[in-house]
């Protein structure tokens, strides 16, 4: 019980800090719904265990320790997401309660399992990414919708979850992530009216501040990106396509077997010089290294 | 407004990507009333067949498996000329319900060329089995197009297929509009820049749009066509146009996935992950490095052995009542015929057709098994796990398929080389496939090697067959460098999911491709038979005295380098019918069977020429039916003629290297 209560103030001390705040103690009581007194408390007997660093005047933030603790409760927080959405097929938009629950649920073994079976998931159902086993998380540079100009293309990243009936309100509007969006018109009431595939919709001001997007650019070409090319990706790692350079007489054939760019291709086998397996839109296929050789791919799925 | 059918004949087309079970749905249509052969010209077969329903009769035409309709192959252009030069009345797009994604990208290039569409949605079943929900209604609402879930190999919807091909055939023509691909007003204009530059008389049977988005996808038929009609300003001014537009063929087929993945979108619903299909489960082992390595050997080795085991006794058996009883049949109970008639129906038809055919039914399992592999999708794995070695020799990894085959008879094995795509190693296959002891050699070199190497024969024969790769893989290497011209082309092939195997499928596949061996193999075998028998009999009815033995004695002076007397000559002459007439030959002319013969060999040849001989045999020109196949599969005189030089001299020279030495030791 300790632990599990421990667990939920670090999660909360980490979101905080992360938007570059510390966590006032009148936050945490209103976030975890308990008295500040209480607060207070928690906060003292959290920094006698080392895990976070308190002033009364200025609030908590995490040591490395506490960070520490603080990435494997969300670690196995959006891996439980994943694993409700990907596996037992619940929407994404009622698991985060769920997964609270799961969370304090420490089992290394388990956690474990759920990596494995997941592959090579690295965002959990809202978006936010999954920090890897050694406690590394991406940094999210995503804004909230409400930040954005008229008339601009974005791209839904991650969406911010914690009031479930916004979740809910989101998903029914056909919103989630990795949806491009234009922002049509902005109105007073901090509500936007959006365009989305073919269709236009409108959403109010709460749910434009828990949207959180990025400007929706072509992908630069020639980027800092890692690219590399298909027959150097190792065997279970899985890479985004970019472009064929090989000769042009084998173009038309790896475009009509789906080596499109932007494709998302799963190693399978690479081994030695032989020929490689792949997988590419759901078909196994076997291409010879020298063809593999001029494929470039942005490895793990990282664009 | 609805049309009367009374009597009324339609074509249907089958469109579809290889490995959607194509095929089963031709074969169920069809039954046995097909008709198989080769699309003009190509050496791609032709399937067609005809089936009654009602006062229709429909007219099946099985297109050849292709994933898209740009000319990247023959198969492609077979497809999309017939398309485009035939109309045929209805095309019925055969779809693999558990990997629709790639599936509909056809579907994409097909609405763009076909008025009348019926999409049957096959293997629904094995769809089911991996947890993936399709909503075929709403496919069909989202395409304007009819699609009828099916499960051929369960036999399922096909009822329901004909209705709709039927309903859609009473249809007044245009009256459905099939949506089109949206591609963008950004690459329309390319697309429309383009076809300004064409006329009809340039693109003509193909209409001049389509032929437009062709010529910047990169068709080089098409493109080769276009530029072959134009005026040299014209080519200059396209040539110009399409260099700087390159990039249009990825933007089109980037807009015909993201078309499809709209559709799917609506069509089905994504699979729980985590899921491991059985495939992925099985693969994991068969296309391993290593494992799979050790899969194919025991896949092959599984196969060796129950051929052997069933088809060599069923073999020994049929020699010994067809052939043996036939003749003594012909020689005692035909009293009233002229010898010479039954000399023509033992030695000339029996000996030379009957022993063949003693070998058909090794054959068939060969086959069956081959059927089974291709069936339940065993074949591209098998590939792709060689292909590393194959690539050495110039050979797909689809080459060691066919190469298999060929210990059973190289005639199947030359035949199914079809299954390689590139032409180069197709080609390389097919010279080298000849060097695969077959069944009929590998009775001679066990006969003989029993004869002179006692204890030590099995290690002689095993030896045999090793140097007879050795020397196929040195053959490989040589006509890979120096002989075969053109480029080596890469390895690029789907696998397809693994399915359980349907027999129904299998009998038909191995009834038909012996009924092919037969018509085949037997036709050219009669005739050489008969040939060669009448050089043995005329002039006096006497072989000693014959035309062919005369050409023995001719060659004695070539055979002395390498130990042969003038019979051991002829003998080789003679596995020109089949491989193992070398025996029956060998026993007419020296006069002795069996043990006898064993005892008769050893007075015309000595342990180096024993040896000689055996490498000399298992190295010798292809059999009749061999050389007639790969006239057939080549096209032209030229590779036959090339191989039968070739073995000559290898096995010549070789064979008196091993004498000369032997005779040394």
């Amino acid at each position: 019980m300790d632990s599990e209560r421990t667990e939920e103030y670090l999660e909360a001390i980490y979101k905080e800090q992360t938007k570059g705040d510390s966590a006032s103690t009148s936050f945490l009581a209103r976030d975890l719904g308990v008295s500040q007194p209480a607060v207070t408390d928690m906060l003292k007997n959290l920094e006698n265990k080392g895990l976070i660093d308190y002033k009364s005047s200025k609030g908590a933030t995490l040591t490395d320790i506490g960070v520490e603790r603080a990435l494997g409760v969300i670690r196995r927080h959006r891996l439980w997401e994943r694993f409700l959405t990907d596996v037992l097929g619940m929407k994404w938009d009622k698991v985060h309660d769920v997964a609270c629950k799961l969370e304090h649920l420490d089992v290394p073994e388990v956690e474990e399992r759920l990596a494995v079976i997941l592959g090579d998931t690295n965002t959990c159902p809202h978006g936010h990414s999954i920090p890897d086993k050694q406690g590394n998380i991406k940094q999210e540079k995503a804004v909230p919708l409400s930040r954005f100009h008229a008339l601009q293309r974005v791209n839904i990243v991650a969406i911010e979850e914690g009031d479930s009936r916004l979740l809910g309100a989101i998903e029914r509007k056909g919103l989630k992530p990795q949806v491009v969006v234009t922002i049509l018109k902005k109105n007073e009431d901090g509500s936007l009216e959006l365009e989305a595939g073919k269709k236009k919709l409108r959403i109010n001001a709460d749910l434009a501040t828990v949207l959180l997007a990025e400007p929706a650019t072509i992908r630069q070409p020639g980027a800092v990106k890692e690219e590399t090319t298909l027959s150097k990706l190792i065997a279970g790692h899985s890479g985004i396509l970019k472009e064929y350079t090989g000769e042009r007489n084998l173009l038309g054939r790896c475009l009509s077997l789906g080596f499109t760019p932007g494709s998302v291709v799963k190693m399978l086998e690479n081994f030695h010089s032989g020929p490689v397996l792949v997988r590419v839109h759901d078909t196994e296929i076997a291409l010879g290294r020298d063809l593999a050789d001029h494929i470039t791919v942005t490895p793990n799925g990282s664009v | 407004m609805i049309e009367k059918v009374n009597g009324k004949k339609i074509t249907v087309a089958l469109a579809g990507a290889p490995n959607v079970g194509k095929s089963t749905v031709f074969n169920l249509l069809t039954g046995l009333s097909q008709h198989v052969g080769n699309w003009p010209g190509k050496t791609v077969e032709q399937k067609t067949g005809e089936l009654r329903r009602g006062n229709l009769t429909m007219n099946i035409v099985d297109l050849p498996g292709t994933y898209s309709l740009t000319a990247n192959s023959a198969e492609e252009q077979i497809a999309r000329d017939y398309l485009v030069k035939e109309s045929p009345d209805i095309v019925v797009a055969v779809l693999n319900a558990a990997s629709l994604e790639r599936n509909l990208y056809l579907v994409a290039e097909l609405i763009e060329l076909s008025p009348r569409l019926v999409i049957a949605l096959n293997m629904m079943d094995v769809a089911q089995q991996q947890g993936k929900k399709i909503d075929d209604k709403s496919l069909a609402k989202g395409l304007n197009i009819p699609v009828i879930p099916i499960a051929a190999s369960k036999n399922q919807g096909i009822d329901e297929l004909l209705n709709a091909i039927e309903r859609e055939y009473k249809q007044p023509l245009g009256s459905r509009e099939v949506k089109h691909i949206e591609y963008g007003s950004e690459i329309l204009k390319v697309i429309d820049h383009v076809a300004q530059l064409l006329d009809e008389s340039m693109t003509a049977p193909y209409p001049k749009h389509w032929t437009a988005m062709k010529l910047l996808e990169g068709d080089t038929q098409i493109h080769k066509m276009v530029m072959e009609r134009a005026t040299a300003s014209q080519v200059s001014e396209l040539d110009a146009y399409l260099r700087a537009n390159e990039s249009a063929a990825v933007t089109i087929a980037t807009l015909r996935y993201g078309w499809v993945e709209r559709m799917m979108a609506t069509t089905q619903e994504k699979p729980p992950l985590g899921r491991v299909s059985l495939t992925e489960t099985i693969d994991r082992a068969a296309t391993h490095p290593i494992t799979g390595l050790f899969v194919l050997l025991l896949v092959f080795g599984l196969i060796f052995g129950i051929v052997y085991s069933i088809g060599i006794p069923i073999q020994k058996f049929l020699e010994v009542h067809l052939v043996e009883s036939g003749k003594a049949f012909v020689n005692s109970s035909l009293p009233n015929v002229p010898s010479w008639v039954r000399s023509l129906l033992g030695n000339g038809i029996l000996s030379g057709v009957g022993t063949v055919l003693t070998f058909i039914p090794i054959l068939i399992l060969f086959f069956a098994a081959w059927a089974f592999m291709e069936d339940v999708g065993y074949t591209a794995r098998a590939a792709f796990v060689t292909d590393r070695f194959m690539h050495a020799l110039g050979l797909h990894g689809k080459s060691v398929l066919p190469l298999v085959l060929g210990f059973g008879c190289n005639v199947p094995a030359i035949l199914g080389t079809r299954i390689i795509d590139s032409p180069r190693s197709r080609l390389l296959t097919i010279i080298v496939a000849p060097l695969v002891p077959c069944t009929g050699r590998m009775a001679v070199i066990t006969l003989i090697a029993a004869a002179f190497f006692g204890s030590a024969a099995i290690f002689v024969s095993i030896g045999i067959v090793i140097f007879s790769l050795i020397m196929l893989i040195i053959t490989g290497l040589i006509m890979n460098r120096f002989v075969v011209g053109g480029e080596d082309s890469a390895l690029l092939m789907e696998l397809p999911l693994y399915h359980l195997p349907n027999p129904r499928i299998i009998g038909l596949v191995t009834w038909q491709n012996t009924m092919a061996f037969i018509k085949r193999a037997g036709t050219i075998i009669l005739a050489v038979s008969l040939v060669i028998w009448l050089l043995a009999t005329v002039p006096h009815g006497d072989i000693n005295t014959s035309i062919l033995a005369d050409i023995g004695r001719f060659l004695e002076p070539i055979g002395k380098l390498m130990g042969f007397n003038w019979q051991v000559m002829v003998a080789l002459l003679s596995s020109f019918i089949a491989k193992e007439n070398t025996i029956a030959t060998l026993g007419t002319l020296l006069g002795g069977q069996g043990a006898g013969l064993a005892a008769q060999l050893k007075t015309v040849l000595v342990p180096a020429s024993a040896l000689a001989f055996l490498v000399v045999q298992v190295l010798f020109i292809p059999c009749i039916a061999t050389v007639a196949a790969i006239r057939q599969e080549t096209k032209s005189w030229r590779w036959p003629i090339f191989t039968i030089v070739y073995q000559l001299i290898l096995s010549f020279s070789i064979g008196i290297l091993v004498f000369q030495i032997g005779r040394l030791l």
